[in-house]
């Protein structure tokens, strides 16, 4: 106890000083003992806390009022100061995110012996149920065609693949057989939500690209038709028809960049005057593609294109033409015309062009197909194509038609017109065999960790009816124990 | 910016909340002249060519809008004033006109009700 008082003696004096005189300045007062538990104790002295003024209230003004001396608002009634987080996203920024295709993810495992997609393979029917990667170069191309969506499971694996199954083969092996013959394979793939109509049109995109088809495609019709591009009418056509400019320049470049290869090796036969710029005879169609500049400009071009590549003769490659959302273009259109009456999306120049060759009016003289594809998510009702393609579904299978309802004013015989003849593939669930590719992929791309085994096939493949989308949701987007 | 009637429009603006600023211009109008000129509902100010801007102010100068639309308001209560009717007594006393109740919550009519109405 004392050791330390003396060492402090020798301290310099200064430094002990204020302890000190603390300490000799300090008196117990007499009526108390010289400790006390109670903190106040020896403040308090003999006179009754009652009395006491609270410190609270001898506090100098301002503590914990304004300085103004007016009372503080209530709480409640104050605007409510929100964190301030960072600055809020630029314009298009959220669309941007929302639009954002990842198509590789460094995390998936490397899928071994996992085969690339060849011009042939998609047609061979050995390859039912395996899996094929989409080469690197081609990837760029469908992703300049916007066939990839948002919505697909891409994020998860390291390289995008997709799953041949019976109805990829069919398809193929029609659309080479057409293109042979310089037919046009005209198809309407339908098939409830998540049956892979989209990822359908995908696989023929990929297989027009590598065997040097010239591919056009439309990715989202309702672009098209729900008012939210600009329109002006055609000169000199009757009934009036609409040109839709700056969704014609977007789908040009499409074109150009997707297709680049295919059009550098084609030239021209027709001079074409009513170009922007002079295009020359025998010049490549890709410096036609270039001449679309200017949204203004973009439809002639479009027509133009379109033109040469209709040309019936040699060294013209065969046509795909797809299109994704077919409801959108099969009724009345949000576009209004000068005199305020709706537009019917069959007078929209472009939509007109596709619907032409999926109805039949003008083939492609040099093969190729036009395949538009249902959707069911965010689809407008079209009674009409509902039964059109019931009509023809019943037609192929050699059943009696179904009638359509006597007594129901919402058909559109337009739309009904255009899908008067054209084939329609329905899409369904897999057949076992392919779910267990699918999901031998998914395993060894480490996201499906359950050994894969005839039992485990069986349980998710019943559990999904087979459909691809929810065998996705079955097996990729919930926790397994 | 962009000058539509001697007004300007920042170029981020629909052209269709655009014309809605105008004194007795209201959805439907707007959307008929849009539909006139080809513009599509979703159309911003600044994707307007030169052309059709011009257009637009050729047109909106055609029609009865602001202080033209005004001054026929204006008349109207003017006139109902002049004849001595109830309505036009109430319009001058900034009162409600259609038989409300005045013991209170008469802001709007307090606001609007006058000979020389504002808007």
């Amino acid at each position: 106890m004392s050791a330390p008082n003396s060492l402090r003696c020798l301290l310099r004096p200064s430094a002990a000083v204020p302890r000190q005189i603390a300490a000799a300045t300090w008196t117990p007062s007499p009526w108390i003992a010289p400790f006390s538990t109670t903190p106040g104790a020896g403040k308090a002295g003999t006179t009754p806390k009652k009395n006491v003024p609270k410190p609270k209230a001898a506090a100098p003004r301002g503590v914990g009022m304004n300085p103004t001396g007016k009372k503080q608002s209530m709480k409640k009634f104050k605007k409510a100061q929100g964190a301030k987080t960072a600055k809020p996203p630029l314009p298009g920024e959220r669309k941007a995110m929302r639009k954002r295709i990842q198509l590789s993810n460094n995390n998936a495992l490397p899928v071994e012996g996992l085969a690339e997609l060849e011009p042939g393979t998609m047609l061979n029917p050995k390859n039912i149920g395996t899996m094929a990667a989409l080469p690197g170069a081609m990837q760029d191309n469908l992703r300049s065609l916007e066939a990839f969506k948002a919505t697909q499971f891409w994020p998860m694996f390291r390289q995008p693949a997709t799953l041949i199954r019976s109805e990829t083969v069919d398809l193929m092996n029609r659309m080479q057989s057409a293109a042979s013959k310089k037919e046009t394979l005209r198809l309407v793939v339908t098939g409830e939500r998540i049956t892979g109509k989209s990822l359908l049109l995908l696989q023929s995109m990929a297989y027009g690209l590598q065997n040097d088809w010239v591919v056009i495609n439309i990715p989202e019709a309702q672009e098209l038709t729900t008012a939210c591009t600009e329109y002006a009418p055609i000169p000199d056509t009757d009934p009036v028809q609409y040109m839709q400019n700056n969704y014609c320049l977007k789908m040009i470049q499409a074109i150009r960049k997707a297709n680049a290869s295919v059009l550098s090796k084609i030239t021209t036969a027709y001079s074409h005057p009513e170009l922007p710029q002079n295009i020359p005879i025998n010049s490549t169609l890709l410096a036609l593609a270039n001449a679309a500049k200017e949204p203004e400009s973009a439809w002639v071009v479009f027509q133009a294109l379109w033109k040469e590549l209709m040309r019936k003769g040699a060294a013209r490659p065969p046509v795909l033409f797809t299109l994704d959302g077919l409801p959108h273009i099969m009724k009345v259109s949000d576009y209004r015309s000068p005199a305020f009456e709706l537009i019917h999306s069959q007078d929209l120049a472009l939509v007109r062009l596709f619907s032409d060759v999926l109805s039949g009016a003008t083939s492609l003289p040099n093969g190729g197909a036009v395949l538009a594809a249902t959707t069911r998510g965010n689809a407008p009702r079209s009674p009409s194509m509902d039964l059109a393609l019931a009509q023809r579904e019943a037609e192929q299978a050699g059943t009696e038609l179904p009638k359509p309802e006597p007594y129901f004013k919402g058909y559109d015989l337009r739309s009904e017109e255009v899908l008067k003849t054209v084939s329609v593939m329905k899409l369904k669930g897999l057949s076992k065999v392919e779910a267990r590719g699918l999901m031998e992929y998914w395993a060894a791309s480490g996201i499906f960790r359950a050994t894969v085994d005839e039992k485990a096939v069986a349980a998710k493949w019943a559990l999904s009816a087979g459909v691809v989308g929810e065998m996705e949701r079955v097996n990729l987007l919930t926790m397994h124990p | 910016m962009v000058l539509i009637l001697g007004v300007n429009f920042n170029e981020h603006k629909l052209v269709k909340k655009a014309l809605e600023t105008f004194y007795a211009l209201g959805p439907a109008k707007s959307e008929r002249i849009l539909a006139k000129y080809c513009i599509h509902p979703r159309a911003k100010v600044g994707t307007l060519p030169p052309k059709t801007v011009t257009a637009l102010t050729a047109e909106l100068s055609t029609m009865t809008i602001e202080n033209d639309a005004r001054k026929i308001v204006q008349d109207n209560i003017k006139r109902l004033r002049d004849i001595g009717t109830y309505r036009g007594r109430r319009h001058a006393m900034g009162l409600p006109v259609r038989g409300q109740r005045t013991r209170n919550q008469t802001e709007t009519s307090r606001r609007l009700n006058r000979v020389e109405r504002r808007g």
